[in-house]
């Protein structure tokens, strides 16, 4: 394919920014987003009540959770995990007002994990702040079997469902949160190309 | 029109094939000798006799053969049938438009008697005689779209309208070009013709959706769209491309001619009136690179047209393994004369 061909469903990521007009502020993030979280606060700290939502991850490259806790004067939480972070979200939801803004940070399967929550009460992903943080792994859909693997790393990807190799291409589907992975060798079977790490 | 229905295949032993006839009201796709994306969007409020373009849903020979297709594919993945939950009432838009129209445009075949809310629609062909209460979902045995669109042939992406978009939010796709609505629903208009090369930097999608946010209910509009696929196959789905995959090695300068299949989509696109959305058929229209010479006409442009396409496309579209083949195959037939402008077969 020629070069400047790109395919529009791949999201862009930017960095997160304050929005201006809001009765509240929510910032749900996970392991290295804990930086973009410090670049949001650094930015300024709102008026408007604000909840901050982080998964520590031990692995992370500097001890986030401990700086979010002196720079972040309320409505802090921290969660030890992911799923943590997600039920939180989940039963905290309801009682945020309409004018509220959200702002995530993290892998790409851990926004889309947040936004399939803010969906469910209507908030639509494009006035969501999304920053993609620490990692570029992709959340692959197998489009033979239906599986969706997570923290893939590769291109050419074993399906962990069917066992086909897959390539992943760059259409993404944000109500699976995923890429879509296709039988690489389906024309010719055992011709896979070797696989190398694109998305580390 | 020829009503007798075929038994027929379009998997497996492949035995589907076009009469004369069919062949002759092809909607054979290319009015010149070179071919590049447009909107190319026509009102779609009738046309000649005997055209597929003379009823608002075309129903032909191969009728009762492609619905047995769906049902197979449905029987092996239910998931090609999509609702999200919103989409109720598109849902019986959809039920409304499919029987009104049948009945209306055929029937001998179909029969819809409405009393209120109580309707009983009579498919002959398919042998259904359903007793229903419009807008009552317990009265059919499954989803309104999905019944209905069981019953006739294309597949049906229905687009939900907001924020100035159209979404995938309901489809029956069966018998796709490579593309997966389970994996494209809930898509906005842009993202699910995102791997579309070329028709981005023409501009075209912006123009596409600006003009279908303004269709208006009762003027329908429709557009041609093509691609090439081997064997007379309709669920050409990503899903089963393990399948369907090795057959695109398979062509040989001997079997070109049966082999590869130029494949037209009739797409046609309504406003329906208690949802708001739109319903898009994607109808497709199969026939052999032998079935189109009958018509050196249509020979000679075919010739051209593959020849001049443009690198992506042919990529896109999954050319690349048998396209010169088929040139090689045409060129005999290219005398060189000039052809005038227009797609009829003489």
């Amino acid at each position: 394919m020629e070069r400047g061909y790109w395919i529009r469903s791949k999201p862009l990521y930017d960095s997160l920014v304050w929005k201006q007009k809001a009765t509240g502020h929510v910032v749900i993030a996970q392991g290295e987003g804990g930086i973009a979280v410090l670049k949001l606060f650094q930015q300024m700290c709102p008026r408007e009540p604000i909840t901050l939502l982080f998964a520590d991850d031990a692995s992370t490259s500097k001890n986030y959770a401990d700086i979010i806790h002196t720079l972040v004067p309320e409505g802090v939480q921290i969660c030890d995990s992911e799923q943590a972070v997600l039920d939180k979200l989940q039963a905290q939801l309801p009682n945020y007002l309409m004018g509220t803004q959200f702002y995530v940070a993290g892998s790409e399967a851990f926004i889309w994990d947040v936004l399939a929550e803010l969906k469910v009460y209507g908030v639509q992903d494009i006035n969501v702040e999304k920053e993609l943080s620490g990692t570029l792994a992709r959340s692959v859909y197998c489009v033979h079997c239906k599986t969706t693997d997570r923290d893939v790393h590769h291109s050419i990807h074993q399906c962990s469902g069917c066992g086909r190799h897959l390539f992943v291409r760059d259409h993404f589907s944000r109500r699976l949160g995923a890429y879509m992975g296709v039988m690489v060798d389906a024309e010719e079977p055992g011709n896979i190309p070797a696989k190398e790490e694109i998305y580390p | 029109m020829n009503m007798a229905f075929k038994q027929e295949t379009f998997r497996d032993d492949y035995t589907y094939h076009n009469s004369a006839e069919a062949i002759r009201r092809f909607p054979f796709p290319f009015a010149e000798d070179e071919y590049m994306y447009s909107v190319n969007i026509e009102q779609h409020n009738g046309g000649e006799p005997g055209s597929v373009f003379e009823h608002a849903i075309d129903v032909d020979e191969h009728y009762v053969a492609e619905c047995e297709d769906r049902r197979i594919v449905l029987e092996d993945d239910p998931n090609r049938y999509i609702a999200l939950p919103h989409m109720m009432d598109a849902q019986w838009d959809m039920v409304e438009l499919v029987m009104e129209s049948l009945s209306r445009d055929y029937p001998d075949l179909f029969q819809l008697t409405r009393d209120g809310d109580n309707w009983h629609w009579i498919n002959q062909p398919l042998g259904i005689d359903q007793k229903f209460v419009f807008g009552d979902e317990a009265t059919l045995p499954m989803q309104p779209c999905e019944y209905i669109t069981r019953q006739v042939q294309g597949d049906w992406i229905i687009l939900d309208q907001r924020d100035d978009d159209l979404f995938a939010d309901l489809g029956m796709v069966t018998s796709q070009a490579d593309w997966s609505m389970a994996f494209d629903a809930g898509m906005s208009f842009k993202e699910w013709h995102g791997p579309v090369p070329q028709a981005n930097e023409l501009g075209i999608f912006d123009r596409a959706l600006k003009y279908l946010l303004h269709l208006q209910y009762g003027s329908p509009v429709r557009r041609l769209n093509w691609t090439m696929t081997i064997n007379p196959r309709l669920d050409t789905s990503p899903e089963n491309y393990p399948f369907w995959g090795p057959d695109n090695v398979s062509v040989t300068p001997d079997n070109v001619g049966d082999k590869v299949h130029l494949r037209v989509e009739l797409q046609a696109l309504f406003r329906l009136p208690r949802s708001n959305a739109i319903a898009f058929s994607v109808r497709g229209y199969l026939a052999s690179i032998n079935d189109l010479t009958t018509y050196p006409r249509w020979a000679k442009r075919l010739h051209r047209v593959l020849t001049n396409l443009h690198p992506d496309l042919s990529e896109y579209k999954g050319l690349d393994n048998y396209r010169q083949m088929v040139i090689d195959h045409l060129a005999p037939m290219d005398d060189g004369e000039e052809l005038a402008l227009g797609t009829q077969p003489e």
